[in-house]
């Protein structure tokens, strides 16, 4: 019993010693189920990694982080490369994670599947959610990575279209640990700013590296965000779940950009053209009034006064001048008549009789003597020649017959 | 609703239904006199609106303060 005994200490070095030197314990992929899932605040990750025979403890160093792409939950499928090595304290071998991934393919996608069929059913995909996108946003926030080419592109883009948009950069992560708190509190950051519009994303990256966007409370923090959220996460064919949250979707950052910063130019030409129709508008209100008031002053001339008398004066002119024709039309008819009338009073004129020869006798108080016992002898006449008269004395009466 | 307060949005459709109104034929010359001087003044207070001073980049720092990109 005196012989070799050692000290535990000395036991688990030496069984430490043992793991070290064995190759395939220093860099090993191992597969399991995760259970025992805790997240220290320090930053390292134990976990138990177990199937139908049995378990494996497992940790992550903080330092390792890295290697975590993706919020690693219990029930989840992994495989881990990591070295197998001894914790002396317990004398516990355990296995120092380096890298996880998600075993199988799809495993990620059906995680996404999934959150996306909860988050739908609870309405947050809902048309009533989005707000509009403001056409004329003076201040824009973007949350996303201060380096990288979705910050650089949404510059880019916003410099060319209008210089004078002031664009307000979160620095968020956007992969890897803490990426969603740094996200979520971003997106606060910039909420409580009362900007006009926000744009939260990042450029293109596997699945993993994207994966962030697809965390629920990115999605919650976009939800709840009153300021209209743009959503830019990856190429065109990258769909996330903060895609479905989001009030609008754009493709990639640039197009986010495109969206969110107006088209300066395009704003002073709309101005100008409507200045342009406004002035349109008067000038051919003005003419329209004008040919109006010419119609109506056409027709007021016709009815002044002047124009009234000026009328009547013609037609009395007119009149008089029927008047007068009718008068002498008239009078020709009786000049007519009366030059008939003399000539037939010619042939029966005694004037014509005593030119004959006939003469007029009349007794002294100018009684025509037309019988011979009218007079008697002495009695003086007078005659009546064509030209003259006599006086006469009867000197005898003679009676006819 | 306060000048201030109107987006630009909101001005630049104010001149179109301005520019509708002229348009109509029913309208009283004082009223299109008015609404075309409205007219005026909007658009006015719109190129006023456009702010134009280049702006640089600002960073949102983590005090919640905002300093040019450096």
């Amino acid at each position: 019993m005196t012989k070799n005994v050692y000290t535990v200490g000395q036991v688990n070095s030496y069984i430490r010693n043992m793991f070290a030197q064995d190759f395939m314990m220093s860099r090993i992929y191992v597969k399991g189920e995760v259970s025992n899932c805790k997240y220290h605040p320090s930053g390292h990750v134990y976990f138990t990694l177990k199937d139908e025979s049995g378990s494996l403890g497992a940790v992550m160093f903080a330092s390792n982080r890295k290697g975590l792409a993706f919020p690693m939950r219990n029930g989840d499928n992994v495989i881990v490369l990591g070295t197998v090595s001894v914790y002396e304290r317990d004398g516990r071998y355990q296995l120092y994670a380096k890298e996880i991934i998600l075993d199988g393919a799809g495993a990620l996608y059906r995680r996404f599947e999934a959150l996306k069929q909860e988050l739908e059913e609870m309405g947050m995909f809902a048309e009533e959610y989005k707000q509009p996108i403001p056409r004329y946003a003076g201040r824009v926030g973007i949350v996303t990575a201060s380096t990288g080419a979705a910050i650089r592109d949404i510059q880019n883009i916003a410099a060319r279209r209008n210089p004078y948009t002031q664009l307000i950069l979160y620095p968020a992560l956007v992969q890897g640990e803490g990426a969603a708190e740094s996200i979520v509190q971003g997106i606060r950051a910039l909420d409580a700013m009362g900007l006009d519009v926000l744009i939260v994303g990042r450029g293109g990256g596997s699945m993993e590296d994207l994966w962030v966007f697809n965390e629920e409370e990115v999605a919650r923090a976009i939800f709840d965000c009153e300021t209209p959220v743009i959503s830019a996460v990856g190429h065109e064919t990258d769909v996330t779940i903060a895609d479905f949250v989001a009030d609008l979707r754009a493709p990639t950052p640039s197009a986010a950009a495109e969206l969110a910063v107006f088209d300066l130019r395009k704003l002073l030409e709309d101005l100008k053209s409507l200045r342009m129709a406004l002035n349109r508008g008067i000038s051919d209100q003005l003419s329209d009034w004008q040919s109006r008031l010419k119609h109506q002053e056409e027709r007021l001339y016709l009815l002044r006064p002047e124009n009234l008398l000026n009328q009547r004066r013609s037609y009395c002119l007119d009149l008089e001048q029927r008047l007068t024709q009718q008068m002498e039309r008239k009078l020709l008819e009786v000049k007519h008549r009366l030059s008939l009338c003399a000539q037939g009073l010619e042939g029966a004129s005694p004037l014509k009789k005593l030119s004959q020869g006939y003469s007029v006798v009349t007794d002294i108080e100018g009684r025509s003597v037309v019988e011979a016992e009218q007079v008697r002898k002495g009695d003086p006449l007078r005659i009546q020649l064509f030209r003259g008269r006599l006086k006469a004395q009867v000197t005898e009466v003679l009676k006819d017959g | 609703m306060d000048e201030q307060e109107k987006t630009l949005e909101m001005m630049l459709e104010e001149v179109e239904g301005i520019i509708a109104s002229i348009q109509q034929r029913d309208i009283s010359l004082e009223d299109s006199f008015s609404l075309y001087q409205q007219g005026v003044e909007t658009l006015k207070l719109c190129s006023g609106r456009i702010d134009a001073v280049e702006k640089k980049l600002l960073v949102l720092n983590e005090d919640g303060q905002l300093e040019e990109l450096s």
